[in-house]
C-alpha cells in the first residue's frame, strides 16, 4: 500500500540509524519506495533490479509492492495473450487465466479454488469485453487468489501500446493498468471491496532539430473502498466492474490533467515565452485602466 | 549477488539520476538501503560534483547581487569555478552545497584575447535571461579550441522547487559559438527540460534538444546581437513546438490508448455485460 510522500529530508551526516530488527526492515522498504518515487520512470525495470541488487533481502517485498509495466505472453493451448505480474507467478512461472495452466509448467502450481475459478472466467469475460469497449485493442487478464474464508484479493490488468513508428509518426504511447482488490466477506450476502489502482503511463516522442527527444513517463496511484451487497447473481462482477471502471475513468482525467496540463504548465513557468518586459506593461496598463474604471 | 563494484555503480547511477532539487532525498534513501557509509564516502564528493555541474546548479555571489552558474565549462580544479561576471573565482564544497571561499581572477584563469567578445556576450545573455528566465541565471565562458578559433559558451539554468506541492522542475540551455576572428560563427546548442510530479505517484518531463546555426561573424557589439538574435529565434521555435508536441500527445495519442468513453457514449451496465458481447459477435 502505498501512501503520499511524507518524508522529511535528513541531512546527510544526520541520517538516525535504526537498532530494532522490525523498524529496520520498515524504514528499508520506505527508502525503497521512496526511491521509486523519485527515479525517471522510463528506467523503472532497471532502477527496481539496482534496488534489489542492493538489498536482495527485500525481493519478494520489492517484487509484491512496486508495479511494473505489464508483460505480454503467449498461451499456445489457448491461442490467446496474457499478461504477467507477480500475481499469477509461482516460482519462475506464469498461469494463463485462460487455460489456467503454468508455463513452464508446474504439477502443483498455486490456483483458485473451484467456485473462485468460476469467478475468475466470469472476471475475464466480462473485462475482456470492457477492454474491447474502452481500448479497442490491448490485452487484458483477471487474476483471484483464496485468503482467509471466504475472502479472496483479485487483480486485473489490462496494458495496451499505440506505436505508429512503421508509419512514420514519431510519437509512442503505452497505458498499464494495475487494479489489486481485496475482498472481505463479513457476512452472507455482503461484501467489503478495498481497491488499489496503479495506472503507469508513458507517451514519447522524437523529432531530432524540432523538439527533440521528449519523454513523458510515469504512473498515478489511488484507493478506494466500498461494501455493496452480493445477493444477486453476478453480484461480485457487477460490484467489482462497476468499481473498477469508475476508479480508471477518475485516473484517466487526473492523468490527463497532470501529464498535458500540470507539467507542461511548470515548462512554461520555467521559460517564458513571452518577454518580462512585455508582461509587465500588460500588468501595468491592467492596473490604469482598473482604477480609470472605478474612479 | 552484485560485486562493491556494481554496487557503487548503481547508487551512483540513482544519484545522477536525482531529479531537480531532490538530491538530498535521494542520498537519504541510497544511505538508508546501502548501510555502508564508507562505501558511499568513497565516491561521494566525485559524484556531487557531477550531479551539481551537470544540473549547472545556482548559486549567490558572496561579494556581489548576481548569481552564478556552477559548471563544467566554469571548473578550474580543486573546488574553484569561475564567475567571469564577478571577476572572481569561488570555491565551491558540492557535499556542502555551499561557497566556502573566494579570490580574484588570475591572469592564468581566463583568456584575455576573447574578453571582448565575452563581455559583449554576457551583456546580451544578461537581457535575455531577465526576459525569458525569471527563475533563472546565466554564466557567460570564453576560451580558446586546440585550432586557436575563440570559443563563447552561454550556460543558462532556471528551476523551481515546489516540495510542499510535490513538484520540481529545471530548463537548462548551453550554447556554443565558435568563430575565428570576424568569420562566420558556428552555433550549437542544447536544451534540457527536467519536471518531475510527486503527489500519490511519479510523473516525468524529460526532454533533450539539440540544434546547430551558422551565424556571419563580426565585431563583439555585432556578433553577440546577431548570436542572441538567434538564440532567441530557435529557442522560441523549440518553445512552440513542445506546445504543439504536448497538444498532439493529449488529443491524438492518449486519446488512442484509451477512450474517455466507450462509443456508446455512456458508462457500461454491468448487469448486461454478456449482451454487449452478443452485440459484437453479431457484428
Amino acid at each position: 500500500v502505498r501512501g503520499p510522500d511524507t518524508r522529511s529530508v535528513s541531512g546527510y551526516s544526520r541520517l538516525p540509524v535504526q537498532k530494532e530488527e522490525g523498524s529496520e526492515i520498515m524504514q528499508d522498504i520506505e527508502c525503497a519506495l521512496d526511491l521509486m518515487r523519485r527515479l525517471p520512470p522510463s528506467q523503472i525495470e532497471d532502477n527496481l533490479a539496482g534496488v534489489i541488487d542492493i538489498v536482495p533481502d527485500l525481493t519478494e517485498e520489492l517484487l509484491s509492492s512496486v508495479d511494473q509495466p505489464l508483460k505480454i505472453v503467449h498461451d499456445g493451448d489457448s491461442k490467446r495473450d496474457y499478461l504477467i505480474c507477480d500475481y499469477n507467478r509461482d516460482g519462475d512461472s506464469f498461469r494463463s487465466p485462460w487455460s489456467n495452466k503454468f508455463d513452464p509448467p508446474l504439477h502443483d502450481g498455486q490456483t483458485p479454488s473451484g467456485e473462485l475459478r468460476e469467478l475468475e472466467i466470469k472476471l475475464n469475460e466480462a473485462f475482456d469485453i470492457y477492454r474491447d469497449l474502452y481500448y479497442e485493442g490491448g490485452v487484458s487478464s483477471v487474476y483471484c487468489w483464496n485468503l482467509d474464508g471466504p475472502s479472496f484479493a483479485a487483480c486485473i490488468l489490462i496494458k495496451k501500446t499505440q506505436d505508429h513508428s512503421k508509419q512514420g509518426q514519431p510519437m509512442k504511447g503505452t497505458w498499464d493498468s494495475v487494479h489489486v482488490l481485496e475482498v472481505e466477506i463479513p457476512k452472507k450476502g455482503t461484501a467489503h471491496y478495498k481497491l488499489t489502482s496503479t495506472v503507469m503511463l508513458t507517451i514519447d516522442t522524437n523529432e531530432p532539430g524540432v523538439t527533440g527527444s521528449v519523454s513523458l513517463a510515469g504512473s498515478l496511484n489511488r484507493q478506494e473502498e466500498k461494501s455493496a451487497s452480493t445477493s444477486e447473481p453476478n453480484a461480485h462482477v457487477v460490484n467489482i466492474g462497476t468499481m473498477v471502471e469508475g476508479m480508471e475513468i477518475k485516473l484517466r482525467q487526473t492523468l490527463e490533467t497532470i501529464y498535458f496540463g500540470k507539467t507542461k504548465d511548470i515548462a512554461n513557468e520555467l521559460r517564458q515565452q513571452v518577454q518580462s518586459s512585455v508582461l509587465k506593461q500588460r500588468k501595468d496598463l491592467t492596473k490604469q485602466l482598473n482604477s480609470q474604471l472605478k474612479s | 549477488m552484485a560485486s562493491e563494484d556494481d554496487i557503487v555503480q548503481i547508487v551512483n547511477g540513482f544519484l545522477l539520476n536525482a531529479p531537480p532539487g531532490e538530491f538530498m532525498e535521494v542520498v537519504t534513501d541510497v544511505r538508508g538501503l546501502l548501510k555502508n557509509d564508507a562505501l558511499l564516502n568513497e565516491t561521494a564528493p566525485a559524484t556531487f560534483r557531477e550531479y551539481n555541474t551537470e544540473q549547472m546548479i545556482k548559486v549567490a555571489s558572496p561579494t556581489g547581487k548576481h548569481q552564478v552558474l556552477i559548471t563544467k565549462y566554469g571548473e578550474l580544479g580543486n573546488g574553484e569555478y569561475l564567475d567571469p561576471y564577478g571577476k572572481q573565482v569561488l570555491t565551491f564544497d558540492h557535499i556542502k552545497g555551499e561557497v566556502t571561499n573566494h579570490r580574484a581572477l588570475g591572469s592564468g584563469d581566463i583568456t584575455q584575447e576573447v574578453e571582448p567578445y565575452r563581455k559583449a556576450f554576457e551583456a546580451e545573455a544578461f537581457k535575455y535571461q531577465n526576459e525569458h528566465y525569471e527563475n533563472g541565471a546565466t554564466t557567460v565562458y570564453g576560451s580558446k579550441n586546440s585550432d586557436g578559433a575563440f570559443v563563447v559558451t552561454t550556460c543558462i539554468s532556471s528551476s523551481i522547487f515546489n516540495p510542499q506541492n510535490y513538484w520540481n522542475g529545471r530548463w537548462r540551455s548551453v550554447w556554443t559559438a565558435t568563430f575565428s576572428g570576424s568569420g562566420e560563427c558556428e552555433l550549437t546548442g542544447n536544451i534540457r527540460i527536467n519536471v518531475h510530479y510527486y503527489e500519490d505517484g511519479n510523473v516525468q518531463l524529460n526532454t533533450n534538444f539539440n540544434k546547430a546555426k551558422k551565424v556571419p561573424g563580426g565585431d563583439p557589439a555585432k556578433l553577440s546581437a546577431a548570436v542572441f538574435k538567434t538564440i532567441l529565434t530557435l529557442e522560441s521555435e523549440f518553445h512552440t513546438s513542445l506546445e504543439k508536441s504536448y497538444r498532439k500527445m493529449g488529443d491524438t495519442t492518449f486519446k488512442a490508448l484509451r477512450r474517455a468513453l466507450p462509443v456508446t457514449r455512456a458508462k457500461i451496465d454491468w448487469n448486461k455485460i454478456s449482451s454487449y458481447k452478443l452485440a459484437a459477435d453479431m457484428k
